[in-house]
This record gives C-alpha cells, structure tokens and sequence, in this order.
C-alpha cells in the first residue's frame, strides 16, 4: 500500500533532478532534489528546532480551536436554539480569512507563542464545529428510543451513544484541521517572525537560498503527512465498527 | 389521545384507545400500515413529548413507569451499538439501569452464547433481533414492548425467532405488547389480539386467544387456529386478499 505512491514520488524526484542538471536550471529559481538535501543537512539544527516550535504552534492551535468547538458542538447538538444562535458567529469565524487577522492577534498579544496558537486554532475551530455538531446529532434512532425507555441520563446518552456515534465525524473533521494548523502556524510565525518554520521560510525568502526554502517546504510536508497517517492509523484502529472502514 | 403537529398539519395518531395489559399477559396489535400502532407503543414507552393523561402502565402514567424502569423495548430496527461486542451490547441495560445482569446467562437463554465476543456488524439479521431481545429483557422488566421486531427477517429466522420468543415468555410470563403486520404471527404468539383502525387509531375488536400453552408451530395447520386467525382477518375489514398479512 505504501509502494505504489512512494514508487510515484521517486519518479517525481529523478524526473526533477534530471530536469534541473539537464537544462542548468538556475539554483534560485529550482534547486535540485539533491542540492535540497544538502540543504537540509547544512543545518539540521536549525530545521529541528523550526519544526519543533511550529509543530508546538500547530498542536496547541489544534487542542485549543478544535477543543472548543467540540465543547460548543455538544451545546449546540443539544438545543437547537444554541444552535441557530451561535452558528451565525461561527460562520463569522470561517468566513473571515485568519490572515487578515493574524496582524491584530499580534498587536493584542505580542510576540511569543499565544497569536500563533490562536492563528491555528481559529482556522481549525469551524471543521470540527461542523462535524461534531453533524456526529452527536447522527445517533441511531432505535438505539435512542432504547435508552430513552430505560430512563436514561442525558449524560449517559451522551457518553455510552453520543459521543461514538460522533467518532467518525471527529476523526474525520482532524483529517481536515490538521494541515490547516500548519497554515495557521506558518502564516502568523511568518508575520512576527521569532522561530518557527515561518520564521526559517522569511528568511531564506529573504536571501534567495531557494534551497533552503526548499528544505522548509519538505519538513513541513513531512509533518504534515506524519500527522495525517497517525490520523488515519487510529482511525483504523478506533472505527473498525464503522462502513467506513470496511474497505481498508 | 395524541396528536402530531408538524408544517403539512397536525394528525390526530390516536382517539381514546384504551388497552389493558394484564400482568403476565401477551397481548399483540395489529392494524393497517398507519393506524398509530406505533404511536400507542412509543406513548406507552414514555418517549412522545405528549403526554396523554388517560395512558396508564400499571396504574401509573409511562413517565413514572420509565422511571421505574419498567419496560423493555424492541424495535424492528434492533438499534444495538456497533462498537460493542454481543455480551456489551446486553450489558449496557445493567450500566444503565444499574442492575446485575447475567449476560452469559442472558445470551444463553436467546441462543447466541457463542456470539458473545462478535459484533453486530459480524451478525445475521435474526441473531441481531436476538442481541436486542436479550438486552430489552436484561433488567427484567414487567413490560415488554415489541414493534415489528421480526419484521425485517426473512421467513426461517422469523419462525426460529417466534418459537424462541414462545420459550422465553411461558417460562418468564413477562407482559408483552406486540405489534405486527402477522396475523398469524399475532395469534400463535398471543393471549389476545387487539385489532386497530386507521386514521385516527380505534380499537375495533379484542380477540381472546384461547389456544393450549405450550404453543408449537404446527398449531398454524389447526381449525381452530384458521378459525381465529378468520376473525380477526374479518375485523381489519375482511375485503383485503386472503394471505397478503398471513
Ligand atoms: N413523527 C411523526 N410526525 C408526524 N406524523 C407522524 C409521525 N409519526 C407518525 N405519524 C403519523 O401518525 C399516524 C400513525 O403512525 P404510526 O407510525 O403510529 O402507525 P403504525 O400503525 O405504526 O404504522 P406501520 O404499521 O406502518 O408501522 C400516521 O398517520 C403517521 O403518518
Ligand atoms: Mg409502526
């Protein structure tokens, strides 16, 4: 399963290579695979730590803006009024582009970790919204009917129907957010530019050292990637109950 | 009495129906597709947000019955917990009434003790209405209310599932309501039979069945089964094709 399109990206790459040595391709325009990963293994240091403070950005931007909109998804799911109340404002949030926003975030909370965090988390905040809203709501009507005629506490509602039935829509809702938190990290870590793969993308930028824009771009893939298939490796795991995954 | 309200107008679902369930008695409903069958179960459930003052389950109105944890319902969807195996899929009746339950003894009794670590996706449809069976029956309630349950099964596994449900309930005499499409389903299985008329929901004839217990199978090839199963065939109306609900 993983052959085929590893197979397909080093075609990809050769093609590349071969390309950028074939025709003198500029290294500012297009630096080779290869000069890429020379790149990279300059200066190792310098990309660990950029990963390891967007990878703190895009992570606690992810707890905190999807944290929330599954506590305000289990309010709405339970009161349609909440619902038709707050779901204006959220659409407000989803609608407004979080780089026009990122500016403000700054000037209120300074350089450091927070306006990155709340960069990330307003851009993850709406497709958990939705999804969770979506699952809670998804609960199979017999099944409610049974509890509901043992008595059952919403609370137990909640906990043993609820939430399982909104797994899916969860998981499903982290596909989508995971790699927005990393545009969320990267787009405010490059307008206040203290560390971070932002920060490391500006200055490369900066100096014309294509390939070490490159070698941003690649980490940054690379984590985003790890994170999708850590995703979707639990999501195997958790919902081997679910239609979805009787083809996997 | 119940109504529904909704934008395309209210229906009138039920008009003073008055059905007593004596302790220990099986007694099943049947009418046409529509009459508020469903209605008067869900109602006697507690789980319409109406709540008719002349409904009462043992003397008490269904809330309070629901309170009590009365009632035990099986639907024709059996509505179990896909993540859960078998044997938890039957232990969430104790988790949530707090009652000791026997699931390997539960599961025995419904003939699926080995399916206890399957899930409900790995089940036939019959096995499934047994899962459901047995997790409706777990706390032991004093009511049982069933609506189509073997409605959705083919033929053989709806047979297998009458007889089993025969077994269970002339060694336990819980009171059981039972809606069917079945007439003979209804006869075989019943104390009486309850005949309902659409729109809105009357009870139009009570049918005493006064067939020997044990009941088997080939009871259905008796004159006197044919001759029940000919009156209350007469009271849906009697102008429907023979055989289109046998
Ligand atoms: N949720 C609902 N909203 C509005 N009307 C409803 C609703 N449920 C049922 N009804 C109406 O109430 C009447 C009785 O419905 P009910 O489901 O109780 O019938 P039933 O006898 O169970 O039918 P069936 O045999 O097809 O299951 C019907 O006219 C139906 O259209
Ligand atoms: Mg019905």
């Amino acid at each position: 399963m993983v052959l085929p399109p590893l197979c397909a990206l080093l075609v990809v790459l050769a093609t590349w290579e071969a390309w950028v040595q074939l025709r003198d391709v500029k290294a500012y325009l297009l630096p080779a695979p290869s000069a890429v990963a020379v790149a990279l293994a300059a200066e190792p240091g310098r990309f660990l730590e950029g990963a390891r403070v967007s990878l703190g950005h895009a992570l606690g931007g992810l707890a905190v803006g999807t944290g929330a909109a599954f506590v305000l998804a289990v309010v709405m799911a339970h009161s349609r009024p909440l619902e038709r109340a707050i779901y204006p404002l959220a659409i407000l949030v989803k609608v407004t582009p979080v780089v026009a926003v990122a500016p403000l975030l700054i000037i209120w909370f300074g350089f450091g970790p927070v306006p990155k965090v709340l960069v990330a988390a307003l851009i993850t905040f709406f497709p958990m919204l939705v999804n969770a809203v979506t699952g809670l709501r998804s609960i199979d009507p017999s099944a409610f009917d049974f509890l509901r005629a043992l008595n059952a506490s919403r609370w137990q509602i909640f906990w043993k129907l609820r939430v399982y039935a909104a797994l899916p829509y969860i998981l499903a809702a982290l596909r989508i957010s995971i790699p927005l938190s990393l545009v969320g990290a990267v787009v405010s870590e490059w307008m206040s530019g203290d560390g971070g793969m932002g920060q490391i993308i500006l200055i490369d930028n900066g100096e014309f050292d294509t390939a070490g824009l490159f070698g941003a771009v690649t980490v940054l893939a690379v984590i985003g990637v790890v994170l999708t298939a850590l995703v979707a490796y639990i999501e195997r795991r958790v919902l081997f109950w679910h239609e979805s995954s009787a083809g996997l | 009495m119940h109504e529904y309200a909704s934008a395309a107008g209210s229906v009138r679902a039920l008009d003073d129906v008055s059905l007593a369930v004596a302790e220990g008695e099986f007694v099943s409903l049947v009418g046409p597709s529509g009459c508020g069958k469903t209605t008067l179960l869900r109602a006697a459930a507690g789980l319409l947000p109406s709540k008719p003052a002349s409904l009462r389950v043992f003397g008490r109105s269904p809330d309070e019955a629901r309170a009590d944890r009365t009632m035990g319902l099986v639907t024709q969807d059996p509505g179990l917990l896909p993540w859960r195996s078998v044997a938890d899929n039957v232990a969430l009746t104790s988790e949530v009434t707090g009652s000791r339950v026997d699931v390997a003894a539960l599961l025995a009794r419904v003939g699926i003790e080995r399916f206890a670590a399957f899930h409900p996706g790995e089940l036939s449809g019959g096995m499934r209405q047994r899962v459901a069976l047995a997790r409706a029956l777990a706390h032991r309630p004093r009511l049982l209310l069933m609506d189509e349950p073997f409605g959705a099964l083919d033929e053989l596994s709806r047979e297998d599932l009458r007889l089993e449900l025969l077994r269970i309930w002339e060694r336990d005499r819980v009171s059981v309501l039972f809606v069917t499409h079945s007439i003979r389903e209804a006869v075989l299985l019943s104390d009486r039979v309850v005949v309902m008329s659409p729109s809105p929901g009357r009870i139009v004839a009570d049918v005493r069945v006064d067939l020997p217990r044990p009941r088997f199978l080939a009871m259905e090839s008796e004159p006197a089964f044919a001759a029940l199963v000919s009156v209350v065939r007469a009271a849906l109306g009697g102008a429907r094709p023979v055989g289109l609900s046998a």
